[in-house]
């Protein structure tokens, strides 16, 4: 069995922090992180492949230090790590992206099963896993809470819905996206850390993987970012008058359901 | 000003006051919740003319019942809670001025994502502010437990936490105080101004008088020490104020320095199969590895407990799952200014496991901000645990409340003092469990009395402790302070003439005696010295 | 005109192709370009090839297209909606599509279509069921028969709406950022090689070049991004539900259905083993609406009163710790630091003075509206809403008006 878990590597905090000066976003020089939603699909995949046997590679897209958070999914379970750097990825948008990761699953010759995060926390689009099984032709399922059974040949899995839960069996090759708290996940030993270092990691450039680059980066992406701002600071509590409370409280119960 | 607002008769809703973390509970008639400087002198004024008794409340997460009232007024803290400005000083050092209710928590938050409300700040804290918000981050370095307490409540009982092992506790973070005096009036203090004179130490008021204070003679042991007045020859009168309870005044005002935040910290907690491996292996690193932040442990007892509540509450099914294997833990805290230093440190703390006994395998190693709150909330899952616990058993007897000892030895003594509380325990079989700050030999010793006789044992036990740690030259609270829980082992520690002597440094401050009363001196040598 | 087009991502060096083609236009690349690769991939002399497409069903990777000249942006006309429904019913997120998009073809002055798939098998039925649609603002309805199942598989809808999208060209294609629509759309988009922007809260259209401007939040809502989509069509975008308004019925609209009977290509591979609704939600950890009582409600009778009006709205009950160490509550109610972490759609607190360990556990709620005699309570500044009031009054005057 061969397995691939596709990480993103996000800024450690959401927080979004302007300059009081220049009102300009400023980033925290704190290190980025995995994407925490990827790591459900990290530590899912190590306790699958424990259970079927087979290999489990851990892939990305991004910069050359994405060398590091590959080398922890390799500390949390993950055989050997794939990142594919170039310019010519550089302004991926969703489309970009699912094309370039679908290169990297190729030139590691396939897998039968890829693992996602349901979303990043960055971005929130969740919509690197359906592009990716589409882009490579084969099926997929969202929102995998848990995982049933799992065959040579296929993996029985619930995802959830707004209406509560179906069960699938779907056959390999195929992609999944996991939920938060599909297992939990442990964290790294001194063992695993001391392991990772010395894992073999592969780059691969646009070229090397075969990529078309009028379908890359910035050139391959048809959607382009026009303009961001901060949402409006969250402002003071509305006051609402203790005779109007009883009305209001019921219209806005009436809203969420 | 008129205080007939400000001051509430105790009704029930105000409930909630007359208790703290301690889980004990106290007494009292009127309850006042000031909101500014000048509502605090003018409440003080008026209550302690009066002659009431006054009790000094911040968040109320202290363990030593501090803020429990022993009748009279509570003046709770919690709504003198501003930022009030901010310095930088010639070395890009920054400081940052608050009132006592700010919530530790809050605090952090508002560093880590600079955001503070400046809009009542004066022009140069606020020019200062902008040169923070774009300045590396910075470093609030004290860190109890709960994060939750006020920052008056840290400065009262000069709190620590995991990481004093290294930056020592809130004390030396203090650069000013303001504290208001029974009459009203002020000092305001700032490090690094006024000095004492050997033991004798004068101050001035912003009303122009004068106080002189004769400082006790006793030495302070050399150990983590959260007991009793601190005092030390020609010592800078700051330091007085921090650690004194909440006896000699109100803290209005807390200016504390912050420090650049380490560029790499890792965090990572090694478990062993045997409580010696463990206390072997605190030896080995605090000997052998450099700038460790902090050194926690938790024993057998403390893991199983985890496991339990793991399984059955939910606000603790986040735990990582703890092998069944694992008999007790060290977590240690690697800070360093890259990510190579702190590989090598981190396979040095691993070699250390494997000398030991222990595996590089049966660790856990957190290397970003959420990895490592994971490993906190652990750390707090403990004590947290503990008090579910206690708040169980007090079902069966209510006189059952929070047993936790709080001393601390000198270094060489680490083994002997786990061994003996290892062994009384089991002689009084009693059920307990150990955690805490081991790297500054400083073990909570929970006892969880299953009733109330052994709630009276586990409370003997405490006292046969506080002598055989004072006779190893150690403390009797190295953090929490003493409270009102702890004042009989300060009798233990110091002997009736020092207490004596403190109690004539409280009565320059507070001739009636009625400030935090109960808080530090045990009744008879309130009775005696009044 | 068409061509053939060879991906090179898909294309798996088998060398099949070359054997299939009458024309001798297909060869392996053996350049030295291809020693950059990973293997050999398959190129084709456009001079030599005649277009038979017998490469194209020869190729087993899929590599192999013919490629009809792309439409050009300016081809592309008219909005469409996915119009999603569960167990045969729209759902509600159809409806605000259909507002925004009657708005967004107003706008661009063409007209508005909805897609979506019906389990009804009679025209009339049919004519009947898509009538709602139409009078909430469609032109045209694309009707497409599932017979399938009841659970939608993205696989099969994404065939369809491919197919309907190529051959009515719209320059916007809107779906519901459901869990579904978020899953189905990026299928779709990343079939049609077109951009799709997560998840929106505002559309509209740039009045001077006619672009659908995508506006979403990232960054967990902490930061806004305006996003376009200039040169691929159609325009593709989920919206989030709840926040796009439904225009207003209009029984006299009139339009046209079309009934699509295309068969999906079986989805071979993917098995629907089970469907369970979910039971009504006993943990407060899920609850959508949750009351949090605290110390302000005073007595155990009046938390019956509480009790009573969850019931009735289907709302859980959650409290703060003093009321469970007082023993009015269980401890499996608690909220905040020791109990709970909550995140519901809504949350009413009743006389919760708002401690700091109860606000960590209800940070994640949607929206807080809190009601407290106190107001300068803590709670406060962590609610939306602030009523200052007796609760107990509240929960009265609601009780009355249910």
């Amino acid at each position: 069995m061969k397995y691939i878990v596709c990480i993103k590597q996000v800024p450690s905090t959401n927080e979004v922090r302007l300059d009081p000066e220049t009102h300009a976003i400023i980033r925290d020089g704190r290190q980025s992180v995995i994407n925490p939603f990827d790591l459900y699909a990290v530590e899912l995949a190590k306790r699958l492949k424990e259970k079927t046997g087979g290999t489990l590679t851990a892939l990305s897209m991004g910069i050359p230090a994405t060398e590091r958070l590959l080398r922890e999914a390799v500390s949390r379970g993950a055989d050997d790590a794939v990142l594919l750097t170039d310019r010519a990825f550089a302004g991926s948008d969703t489309l970009a992206t699912s094309y370039a990761i679908s290169l990297g699953v190729k030139a590691v010759g396939g897998a039968d099963l890829i693992l996602c995060g349901k979303m990043a926390v960055d971005g929130d689009t969740a919509q690197i896993g359906p592009e990716l099984a589409e882009t490579l032709g084969i099926h997929h399922v969202t929102d995998v809470c848990e995982v049933l059974d799992i065959t040579e040949k296929d993996i029985t899995v619930k995802k959830l819905t707004e209406a509560g839960t179906v069960t699938l069996k779907v056959s390999f090759p195929a992609v999944i996206t996991v939920v938060k708290d599909i297992v939990q996940p442990g964290l790294p030993s001194i063992a695993g850390v001391r392991k990772s270092m010395d894992a073999p990691f592969t780059v691969f450039t646009a070229a090397e993987a075969s990529a078309d680059t009028a379908r890359t980066g910035f050139a391959g992406s048809p959607t382009n970012v026009v303009k961001t701002f901060t949402p409006e600071g969250r402002t003071e509590a509305v006051p609402v008058a203790a005779s109007d409370a009883a009305e209001f409280i019921l219209n806005a119960i009436k809203e969420v359901r | 000003m008129m205080t007939e607002k400000l001051i509430h008769p105790m009704i029930e809703d105000y409930a909630e006051y007359l208790k703290d973390e301690s889980r004990s509970v106290g007494e009292a008639e009127s309850i006042s919740f000031p909101q500014s400087e000048e509502e605090v002198r003018a409440i003080m004024k008026e209550v302690y003319a009066k002659g009431e008794k006054i009790t000094i409340q911040g968040a109320r997460t202290g363990l030593a019942a501090a803020a429990v009232p022993h009748g009279g007024h509570i003046m709770n803290l919690m709504k003198l809670n501003k930022t009030l400005s901010m310095r930088e000083d010639e070395n890009g050092k920054f400081y940052v001025t608050v009132e006592p209710g700010t919530i530790l928590s809050q605090l952090k938050k508002s560093i880590e994502s600079r955001k503070f409300n400046t809009t009542d700040w004066s022009d140069d804290a606020k020019k200062t502010f902008i040169r923070f918000a774009q300045a590396p981050e910075q470093l609030l370095t004290p860190d109890p437990t709960e994060s939750s307490a006020a920052i008056g409540g840290l400065v009262a009982c000069n709190a620590s936490g995991a990481r004093s092992y290294l930056y020592g506790p809130t004390r030396g973070r203090v650069t000013a105080l303001r504290i208001v005096l029974t009459d009203g009036d002020v000092i305001d203090v700032k490090r690094g101004e006024t000095f004492a004179k050997g033991r004798e130490l004068t101050l001035t008021t912003e009303g122009g008088r004068t106080i002189n204070v004769q400082l006790p003679t006793y030495q302070l042991p050399k150990t983590k020490n959260a007991s009793g007045y601190y005092v030390d020859d020609d010592m800078d009168a700051i330091d007085l104020f921090i650690g004194s309870d909440g006896t000699l005044g109100v803290i209005t005002q807390v200016e504390l320095e912050l420090l650049p935040m380490p560029a790499t910290i890792w965090g990572v907690t090694c478990f062993f199969t045997k409580e010696t491996e463990a206390v072997k292996f605190v030896d080995e690193v605090r000997n052998n590895i450099t700038r460790l932040a902090s050194l926690e442990f938790f024993d057998g007892k403390a893991l199983a407990l985890l496991r339990k509540q793991k399984a059955e509450s939910t606000a603790f099914a986040q735990l990582p799952v703890i092998d069944p294997s694992y008999d007790s833990a060290v977590y240690t805290e690697i800070q360093c200014d890259t990510d190579d230093e702190a590989k090598e440190r981190l396979f040095a703390i691993g070699e250390a496991m494997e000398r030991c006994g222990g595996s590089e395998e049966n660790t856990w190693v957190a290397r970003n901000a959420s990895e490592r709150d994971i490993l906190y909330f652990f750390r707090h899952a403990t004590p947290e645990s503990v008090n579910m616990t206690i708040d169980r058993r007090k079902k069966i007897d209510p006189i059952i409340t929070k047993l936790g000892s709080d001393m601390s030895v000198p270094d060489k003594y680490l083994a002997e003092v786990i061994d003996m509380y290892n062994k009384t325990i089991e002689e009084e079989g009693l059920e307990a469990v150990k955690f805490g700050h081991i790297g500054n030999n400083h073990l909570h010793v929970n006892i969880l009395p299953r009733s109330g006789e052994e709630y009276k044992r586990g409370k003997e036990l405490f006292k046969k402790w506080a002598a055989k740690v004072t006779e190893m030259g150690g403390a009797v609270s190295a953090e929490h302070g003493v409270g009102k829980l702890k004042a009989d082992f300060l009798m233990i520690m110091y002997g009736e003439d020092h207490i004596k002597e403190m109690a004539e440094l409280k009565a320059a401050f507070d001739p009636k005696g009625t400030i935090g009363t109960g808080n530090l001196f045990t009744p008879i040598v309130k009775g005696g010295a009044f | 005109m068409g061509r053939i087009v060879i991906d090179p991502a898909k294309c798996m060096g088998c060398g099949a192709c070359v054997r299939t083609c009458t024309a001798g236009a297909l060869s392996m690349n053996e350049s030295d370009e291809a020693k950059n690769r990973l293997h050999r991939i398959a190129v084709i002399d456009a001079g030599l090839c005649t277009l038979c497409s017998s490469c194209v069903s020869g190729c087993k990777f899929d590599a192999i297209k013919m490629e009809t000249e792309k439409a050009a942006v300016t081809d592309y006309h008219g909005v469409m909606v996915f119009a999603e429904q569960t167990e045969g019913e729209f759902l509600p997120v159809a409806f605000e599509l259909l507002g925004k998009g009657r708005e967004l073809s107003d706008d661009l002055n063409v007209k508005l279509m909805a897609t979506y798939f019906t389990a009804k098998t009679t025209d009339e039925e049919i004519n009947k069921e898509a009538a709602a649609l139409i009078k909430a603002g469609a032109d045209t309805v694309f009707a497409v028969k599932e017979n399938e199942k009841a659970v939608k598989l993205e696989e099969s809808f994404a065939e369809r709406i491919c197919a309907i999208v190529e051959r009515e060209k719209p320059e916007i294609l809107l779906t519901g950022a459901t869990m579904f629509g978020r899953s189905l759309a990026p299928r779709v988009a990343a079939n049609l090689k077109t951009g799709l922007t997560a998840d929106c809260t505002v559309l509209n259209i740039d009045k001077e070049t006619g672009l659908l401007q995508q506006t979403r939040p990232a960054f967990g809502g902490n930061l806004m991004a305006t996003i376009i989509c200039p040169k691929n069509r159609p325009q593709m975008a989920t919206v989030r539900p709840g926040i796009m308004i439904a225009s207003q019925k209009d029984e006299t609209r009139k339009g046209e259905v079309v009934i699509e009977n295309t068969e999906a290509s079986s989805v071979a591979g993917i098995e629907i083993l089970e469907a369970v609704k979910a039971a009504k939600t006993e943990s407060i950890k899920d609850a959508k609406i949750i009351i949090d009582c605290g110390r302000g409600i005073g007595s155990k009778k009046n938390l019956k009163m509480v009790k009573e009006l969850c019931e009735k709205l289907g709302a859980a009950y959650g409290c703060s710790r003093p009321l469970v160490d007082t023993g009015m509550c269980e401890y499996p109610h608690q909220v905040g630091q020791t109990g709970c972490t909550v995140a519901p759609d809504l949350l009413i607190t009743l006389g919760v003075s708002g401690a700091i360990q109860h606000l960590a556990g209800i940070s994640n709620a949607k929206k807080i509206i809190a009601v407290n005699t106190d107001p300068d309570a803590p709670i406060f500044t962590a609610a939306h809403v602030k009523i200052v009031a007796d609760c107990m009054d509240v929960v009265k005057d609601m009780l009355a008006n249910i």
